[in-house]
Formats: structure tokens, C-alpha cells, sequence
């Protein structure tokens, strides 16, 4: 084992860069928050105050996660991944709220929170694809279960999340030199299946009417969120004096708040936002290239593209490329399971980071 | 195993991505721009508010108190009625909803509204519905909610009832605008932000629903209110009434009354009744104008137990009797309170001025030799009389003598008890300032010379300008059993306010129950309202009043009752507005409250002894 003294923040050392990445995105977070409120009041309807308090329990989330090394969390991933199933077909037996099953209400105790397992359960299925992917062993049983897990968040119904693990599992399995020829004819027996569901009214109507408003071209919140990218104009409202119009977006804070930042902070905004984020790319993906151990090199992948996908279809929504899918934009969107569980994602990579010896 | 490679392929083809979206916004950012914003300009959003289910209300037994109730409203969209089609609409209309008149129709049809309303479904066939659903893409359903008040009448002045809000209301409650209704009284109104839920929205676009959100109901209330208890006072109440009517001849009917009955420890209320109540009912599907204009002529609308101002009378000795003890005040020659004093039914006094008074008590012949105890227990005036002379000669034209109005403050006269209800009054503790105010702003009402002793002679007994309402003399002996003046509250989780602490010691506490129970028992004024009970009068106590009014107006009948000496429970508070004697009207009103309380058989109201 690696001696590891180096203890700048938290017990085992934290990577300086991946902490302070954090903190940026939360910050921009809050000042694009910060412009939707009309009060600021210490209160926990105040959507802000919100904010700030799940950043930073993320941030204790964040630093508790790199606690775990990564010879522990490897044993712990098939209980993780059977508790994550568990917790999804638990839903099941839960009260649908806006016609869905994805949520557990902890109004009952105490917490004025819904939590939403399946931003937990990505994570598990990041790991445990990266595990079954390191491994020399028959991947039989270890794809079922996969397919297993996608298939209890499709049925929530879950469409976009399904989708984004889709592509997470294609891409894995794609960069580890499976043949292509296989990875083309799953994929075509996912889209498949999915057209059949959909064939046979298995979707709920929720669904359907997000789908077909789609394919008639008039979904009025991915209109009114262009509309919202297009006010901001080169250089944001935020810091101008200039008062153009308010422009109504359905759930601007939570899906749509790429909408409302670009609103804010124009495009020259929106170029630092994915440029902090290509540089953390570049610079995880460093540590892909250096490290020996091949199931990290699978995590980090795994997790990068987790992350990437997540971006991207959050994008496509807003801009109205592909149908209303409820993907939030990573520590950008409001919502306490998103923070948390890209909080569980950095600690990770941080944890990847301190094993290498690689600090600042 | 891991490709690297293809990894990195991966990643150019997330940065092709980014660049391809990054063009996009670019685009929409720059030569979008101009256009983008004429379109905002331009883009018509319209909200409709859907009302939000009030929380419910519940007695102490979790008996529903006030309901709501979603009914399901049939609404048309006008914006998609046009000159074409509006005859085509008008026909369904008539033909589904026979019972709406051409004026109704006609209203529908000229309305500028988004929605609007056309019938209530909930008595309506599911078939009708759903035809008028699938067919005519017009008509929407709304869930609306529907207040009702299940026990009528009983719970009037407590919950009190909902109307249209006013521009005071839509300013002061910020979910009144979309809601449509508002508290207008009671529990109704104190409460109302916590009530009232956040109502819903349906964004249009045109004719077009874009976006909704849904009503949050809001909170529930839970009272500490018995309905049982609350209707054998409201019945009680009635009954006095009714024999004041019998007993005296008044030239107006008595009607008006309110009983109040306190818990002793936590203050709650347990019931509260004030007469002629009404039926809230009838504002929520909207009350006729002579309706309301009789209830209003009648004071129907007033809750007379925190909104009725009246003399208190004798109930208010029990002031100058803790004062007496606590200073040490007691009539000219007398040294405590046990010791003896001959009153010969007239008090005659001079004062400084040289002029010369004779004051006679309710008791042409007298008490005889009377102690503390016996003056509360006979309701002797001369007794107090001579306390105020005495407080006037010791501490007259100095800062001193306004102790007793110190003393009436500390047990909250003229000040708000604070209870969870609005528009509560505080009446009058009178004063020399008072007056010197009065000389300027009422003139006519006070003399020339402004405060004088006679007023404070007055005062002690509860008479001349004083005024209080029930609630405040409830709170006021609960203060001098408690040494704690707190808000009384109907809301189970309501804060309390402590409103001021008082230094009452166990003897005095004991002292003031033992000479509470003399009333009730043989001697006592109230003897002949509660010798029906027998033996099981020995353990109750109370105070009786009968105050003067100016006019023709027939005196003001009072009664504080305490349910049990050795165990006090509750303190009951009961006024019939020109009742007359309090140990004849008022005393066996509460007595029969006193009998539900203490779980004995209830016997009418009969009229009880004329004394004071």
C-alpha cells in the first residue's frame, strides 16, 4: 500500500483542484438562484437558502465519501448494487406523485425532502459495470442484472433517466474493446424494445403526452426556454442595466436552469461553464492514462461519461432537440439527490485522485 | 480490456457535441436576439388560479368542525368561444344544464374571463360529464373546493366564516387573489394565512393550457373547543335568555348573552358562545340582503364574549379584594380581613370640597357586621365603598391613587387577552387622565371637575364608566388563580403569550376559593340558583354581578363560576345583556354548565334569587 500522509482537508487528503471544481459550480449555482428570488429570507421555502443548504451537505457528503478506499468499495459493490434494486422495487409499492413512482416522501419523517433513488442507483450501476468490466469472469449474469435495474427505471416511468443509462452502459462496454459488432446489435435490441413498450401503451400517459407534444413540435416549456437562452444575449442581464422582459419557463430552477443561467450570464457565461467543465475532463482523464488498476480506470471513465451524458441530454432538452426527459444540469440544477449524488461522484474521483498521490 | 483510445474518441465526440450546442446557443444569442425579444413582448401569458382546499377544523374530540370539500365545476374556455361557434356552445349549454336561466347563459357567454364557471358537476351523472369532456374540447373540470360548517350555527363566532376578499385583504393575505375567498371573522380570519393553502395555476397561452401547477391544501386546525360542552352552553345560554324574557318587562326582547368557559390550567377555551349567533353556512353560497341585514341589526355578527363591553359590576370586587390583601387596604379602623364592620346599608361621606355624599347599597336594610368574605359572599358595596374612601383620603391628587386601576391592568382590564381571534376590544379602566381626555374629546360625558372620589367609588364596584368584556373577566380570575396572565387560545397549538406574571400566594388562592364558595352556598347571593344541586354545591364557587346601565336599560347580569373549590377546573363566565340581577339569570345559566361539567344530570334554567 501506498503511504498516504498527506492530509490537507479530511482524513486521507483531498485533491485540492476536485474540491475547489465543486465548490465553483455550487457558487454559480447560487447566483443563478440567486437572480429568480424576489426575497432573501432565511427559510426553507426560499429556493435559494435551499440551495446553499444542500451544497454544503453535499460538501460533507462529498468529503464522507473519501473516506471509503477503493479496495473497499470494489468488495462493497455487489451489496451495493442488490440494495440499490431493492430500494428501486420499493417504489413500486410507493403512492405515484404527478403520476410517477420515483420519489420517497420524508415529510413523514421529519425532512422536508423528496429523495429520488435513481440518482443514487446510476452511480451503483457506474461501479458495478466497472467492476463486471475489470473482471475476466462469464458477464452473463452480471448484464442481466443491468438490464434489470434499467428496466425498474423504465417502468417508474423514467424515461430520460433510462435513456441516460443506456447510453452510460453502451459507452462503457464501449471502451472496453468489446467487439462493435456486439455493441451495435445491443443497442439495436434496446431501441427495439423500447419501440414495442411503446407499441403496446405500456408508457404512461405522462409520458406519451411529453412524446407526442414533442413530435407535433410545440412543446411550449423547450419554446419558452430558448426564448429565455436567446434574452441574454452575449453577455447576460445579470450585470447589464438593460431590462428585458421576463420570460416564463416551467421549472426554470430545476431542468431548466441552463435556460435561466444563460438568461443571466449570456453565451460568454455559458463558454466559462463548459470550459471549467472540459478542463475537469482533461484532467481526470489524466489520471485514467496513469493509473495501473483497471477497474479505476473503468470508474473514472464510467463516472466522467455519467457526468457527460447527464450534461448533454440536459442541454439537448432545453434547447428542444430531443423530448422533455427531466435530466437536471449537474450542481446546477436546484434539487438536494442531484447535488448529492454528483457530491458522491467527486468524492470518488477525489478518492481515485489521493490513492494515486496526486493532491493539488 | 480498456481502450484508451477509444475512451478518447468518446470524449471528442462529446466535445463535437458541445461545440455543435455552443453554436446553437450562439445563434439564438446574437441574430436571435432582436427578434427574441419582440416575442417576449408580445407573448400574452394569462394565469387562471385554481383555489387551493382550506385545512379543516376539529374539536377537542376530533369532531369535524368546518370541512372542505372538492366538488368537481364544469368551466368553458373562452378563448376558444367564437362568433361561429358561441350558438353551437349556448345550445350544449341549455341543453345539459337546464335548470341555468338565459341570464346566467348570457353572463357566460359575455364574460371576458379566461374560464368560466357554468355548473357544478357534483350532483351531476358521470356520463353527462364525460361526453362534455370528449366532445367539446372547451370544457375543462376543475376540482374546487367547497367549504361547509357541519355544526351550523354552534360554532358562529369561534370559526367564523369565509367571503370575497376585499382590496385590504388581497393586499394583507397574499393567497387571497387566487383563492377568491378569505376569513372574514373567527378562527376564519385569525388563522387565515395558515388555512387558507397556496393555490394552484393554469398558465394559457392563447387558448392554450401550457403549464399548471397544483393547489397545496392548507394546514389543519385543531381546537380545544368541545362541541358537546359548547352546545349545553349554547342551550344554557337560551335558556336564560328565554326566562329574562319571561321574568322582566322589557320593552326590547333580550337576546344577547355570551358564556365562556375557560380551562383553569392551560388556559384553553373550552367553550365559547355568544347570542344571536347565525348560520355560516349561508356565506358560502351567498347570504340574501334582508338576511344579512336582520342578523346585522340583531348584532348577530358580534362575538360578545371578546367584542361585548359591559360593566362588570360585583365580579369586578374580586380586584379590590386582592388589592385589600396584598396592600393591606381595608376599610376606615379595620386591620385585616377577618375583622368586622357595620354596614348599615348607606355610606355618607364629605370630601375635601366640604360636600357630602350618601351612597346606599343594593340592601335597603344593610348587611350587618361584615368581614372580607361576607362583603363577597353578600355582595356588600359599603364594604368597598369604604376601601376606595380609604384609597382616596391616603392617596388622592398623588400618584398613588390610581392603584387600583394599576391592579385591574396587572389582571388584564383594558388590555387585550390576546386570544386567537380577531378584532377583540379592550373597554375601559377609567382614570383621572382618562377623564382630563374626555373633558376635551366627549364633553358632556364627564363633569367639570373631572376625577372625583365617587368615581373611584364607582370603579370599585365595577360601575360608572368601566367596561370589560367576558373573555377579559374569565382570564382576570384565572389570573389571581394562576398568577399568570396568559392569552387565552382556541387553537390546541397556538404559542402562548404570557401577557403579565402576578405574585399570588397559595393562602391568598386558598383564601379566594373559600370566599368564592360562600356565594353558592347558603347566605351567599347565588345560593338559590345552585340549591338544586344539594350537597354537591359545597365544593362550587363563584361571583355574581348585576351592573347598572345608563338609561332606561335594564342592569347587565353577571356570573363567574368556579366548577369545584378543592379541585379547580374551569372557570365559567356567563352575561345576559339586560338579565338584571346576576344571582337570578346569569348565575343559573352557568350553574346548568356547571352540572354538564362536573358530569352531573342537567336540570333547566330557573330563575334564581333578585338580590344586588
Amino acid at each position: 500500500m501506498i503511504n498516504r500522509k498527506i492530509t490537507i482537508l479530511g482524513p486521507e487528503g483531498t485533491n485540492l483542484y476536485i474540491l475547489l471544481q465543486f465548490m465553483i459550480f455550487s457558487v454559480i449555482s447560487w447566483f443563478t438562484l440567486f437572480s429568480s428570488i424576489e426575497s432573501i429570507e432565511f427559510e426553507t421555502s426560499n429556493i435559494l437558502t435551499r440551495q446553499i443548504v444542500f451544497s454544503l451537505v453535499g460538501l460533507i457528503v462529498f468529503f464522507l465519501t473519501t473516506y471509503l478506499s477503493i479496495e473497499n468499495l470494489y468488495n462493497l459493490i455487489n451489496a451495493l448494487f442488490l440494495l440499490s434494486i431493492s430500494v428501486l422495487i420499493g417504489l413500486l409499492f410507493t403512492t405515484p406523485i404527478l403520476g410517477v413512482r420515483r420519489w420517497y416522501d420524508l415529510e413523514p419523517v421529519g425532512l422536508p425532502i423528496f429523495i429520488q433513488p435513481s440518482e443514487f442507483s446510476k452511480i451503483v450501476l457506474v461501479l458495478f459495470i466497472a467492476k463486471i468490466l475489470s473482471q475476466k469472469s462469464n458477464k452473463l449474469i452480471a448484464i442481466s442484472g443491468v438490464l434489470i435495474n434499467l428496466f425498474l427505471i423504465f417502468i417508474q416511468p423514467d424515461f430520460g433517466t433510462t435513456m441516460l443509462l443506456l447510453i452510460v452502459t453502451s459507452l462503457m462496454f464501449f471502451v472496453s474493446d468489446i467487439k462493435l459488432r456486439i455493441a451495435v446489435s445491443g443497442l439495436l435490441v434496446f431501441f427495439l424494445s423500447f419501440f414495442i413498450l411503446l407499441e403496446f401503451n405500456l408508457l404512461g400517459d405522462y409520458q406519451i403526452s411529453r412524446i407526442t407534444d414533442f413530435f407535433s413540435g410545440e412543446d411550449f416549456s423547450q419554446r419558452q426556454s430558448r426564448l429565455s437562452i436567446s434574452s441574454g444575449g452575449l453577455f447576460g442581464i445579470y450585470f447589464s442595466e438593460s431590462q428585458i422582459s421576463e420570460v416564463f419557463v416551467p421549472v426554470q430552477t430545476t431542468d431548466f436552469i441552463f435556460s435561466l443561467f444563460s438568461r443571466n450570464f449570456g453565451f460568454f457565461g455559458g463558454l466559462l461553464l463548459t470550459s471549467l467543465w472540459i478542463v475537469f475532463f482533461f484532467r481526470v482523464n489524466r489520471i485514467i492514462k496513469r493509473t495501473e488498476i483497471v477497474f479505476e480506470k473503468y470508474l473514472l471513465s464510467g463516472l466522467l461519461i455519467l457526468l457527460g451524458a447527464q450534461i448533454f441530454i440536459n442541454l439537448f432538452t432545453i434547447l428542444g432537440f430531443i423530448p422533455l426527459t427531466g435530466i437536471p444540469f449537474p450542481l446546477l440544477s436546484l434539487g438536494g439527490s442531484s447535488i448529492f449524488s454528483t457530491a458522491i461522484i467527486f468524492g470518488l474521483i477525489n478518492r481515485v485522485f489521493i490513492e494515486n498521490n496526486i493532491v493539488v | 480490456m480498456f481502450n484508451q483510445k477509444r475512451l478518447e474518441f468518446t470524449f471528442i465526440a462529446f466535445f463535437i457535441l458541445l461545440a455543435f450546442v455552443l453554436t446553437d446557443i450562439f445563434q439564438l444569442q446574437t441574430r436571435e436576439f432582436e427578434s427574441t425579444s419582440q416575442i417576449i413582448d408580445q407573448q400574452n401569458l394569462d394565469k387562471f388560479y385554481i383555489p387551493a382546499p382550506r385545512g379543516e377544523i376539529f374539536d377537542a374530540n376530533g369532531e369535524k368542525i368546518a370541512e372542505t370539500k372538492l366538488e368537481p365545476h364544469l368551466y368553458i374556455n373562452m378563448r376558444k368561444i367564437t362568433n361561429q361557434n358561441a350558438s353551437d356552445y349556448r345550445q350544449i349549454i341549455q341543453y345539459n344544464f337546464p335548470e341555468l336561466t338565459t341570464k346566467e347563459i348570457n353572463e357566460i357567454f359575455e364574460s371576458k374571463d379566461i374560464l368560466h364557471f357554468v355548473a357544478n358537476l357534483s350532483s351531476v351523472e358521470y356520463e353527462v360529464r364525460n361526453n362534455l369532456l370528449k366532445n367539446y374540447d372547451v370544457f375543462i373540470i376543475i376540482d374546487i373546493p367547497i367549504r361547509k360548517y357541519i355544526k351550523n350555527e354552534l360554532f358562529s363566532h369561534t370559526v367564523g366564516y369565509l367571503g370575497i376578499p376585499n382590496q385590504d385583504e388581497f393586499n394583507k393575505f397574499q393567497n387571497a387573489l387566487g383563492n377568491n375567498l378569505v376569513g372574514k371573522n373567527g378562527l376564519e380570519r385569525y388563522y387565515e394565512e395558515y388555512l387558507s393553502g397556496i393555490p394552484g395555476e393554469l398558465i394559457f397561452l392563447g387558448s392554450k393550457i401550457v403549464d399548471s401547477k397544483q393547489p397545496i391544501p392548507g394546514e389543519d386546525l385543531f381546537l380545544s373547543i368541545d362541541s358537546l360542552t359548547q352546545t349545553v352552553t349554547k342551550e344554557s345560554l337560551q335558556q336564560g335568555l328565554d326566562l329574562a324574557n319571561k321574568s322582566f318587562e322589557s320593552q326590547n326582547e333580550i337576546k344577547k348573552g355570551a358564556s365562556v368557559v375557560l380551562d383553569i390550567e392551560t388556559g384553553n377555551i373550552v367553550s365559547m358562545v355568544s347570542l344571536p349567533d347565525f348560520d355560516p353556512n349561508k356565506f358560502v353560497s351567498g347570504i340574501s340582503d334582508f338576511e344579512y341585514k336582520q342578523l346585522d341589526r340583531d348584532q348577530a355578527f358580534n362575538n360578545f364574549a371578546i367584542q361585548g363591553l359591559y360593566p362588570p359590576g360585583s365580579v369586578f370586587k374580586v380586584v379590590a379584594y386582592w388589592l385589600a390583601l396584598s396592600e393591606n387596604i381595608f376599610p376606615e379602623g379595620l386591620s385585616n380581613k377577618d375583622s368586622k364592620f357595620d354596614c348599615e346599608g348607606s355610606l355618607s361621606f364629605g370630601f375635601d370640597d366640604g360636600s357630602q355624599q350618601v351612597y346606599n347599597d343594593w340592601k335597603f336594610e344593610g348587611h350587618g357586621k361584615v368581614d372580607l368574605t361576607d362583603a363577597i359572599k353578600q355582595s356588600c358595596n359599603v364594604y368597598f365603598w369604604d376601601i376606595a374612601l380609604n384609597i382616596w383620603r391616603n392617596f388622592g391628587n398623588t400618584d398613588g391613587e390610581s392603584i387600583l386601576q394599576e391592579y385591574s391592568k396587572e389582571l388584564g382590564f383594558s388590555e387585550k387577552t390576546n386570544v386567537d381571534l380577531p378584532f377583540e376590544k379592550v373597554g375601559i379602566i377609567p382614570d383621572r387622565d382618562l377623564f382630563e381626555e374626555w373633558k376635551i374629546s366627549r364633553p358632556g360625558l364627564v363633569r367639570e371637575e373631572g376625577w372625583l372620589g365617587g368615581d373611584l367609588m364607582n370603579l370599585i364596584i365595577g360601575q360608572g364608566a368601566i367596561t370589560t368584556t367576558p373573555l377579559q373577566v374569565a382570564n382576570a380570575y384565572r389570573t389571581l388563580l394562576t398568577g399568570e396572565n396568559q392569552s387565552p387560545t382556541l387553537n390546541i397549538n397556538a404559542e402562548k403569550i404570557t401577557n403579565n406574571k402576578i405574585n399570588v400566594s397559595d393562602e391568598f388562592i386558598s383564601f379566594l376559593l373559600k370566599d368564592l364558595n360562600t356565594v353558592t352556598n347558603k347566605g351567599g347571593t347565588a345560593y338559590v340558583s345552585f340549591s338544586i344541586l344539594g350537597n354537591k354545591a359545597n365544593d362550587i364557587g363563584g361571583k355574581t354581578g348585576t351592573a347598572q346601565n345608563a338609561g332606561d336599560k335594564n342592569n347587565t347580569s353577571w356570573f363567574v363560576g368556579v366548577d369545584s373549590i378543592s379541585n379547580p377546573k374551569y372557570i365559567i363566565v356567563t352575561v345576559v345583556d339586560e338579565g338584571g340581577s346576576g344571582s337570578a339569570v346569569a348565575a343559573p345559566v352557568s350553574r346548568r354548565i356547571i352540572q354538564h361539567l362536573l358530569e352531573y344530570a342537567l336540570t333547566p334554567v330557573e330563575f334564581g334569587e333578585i338580590t344586588e
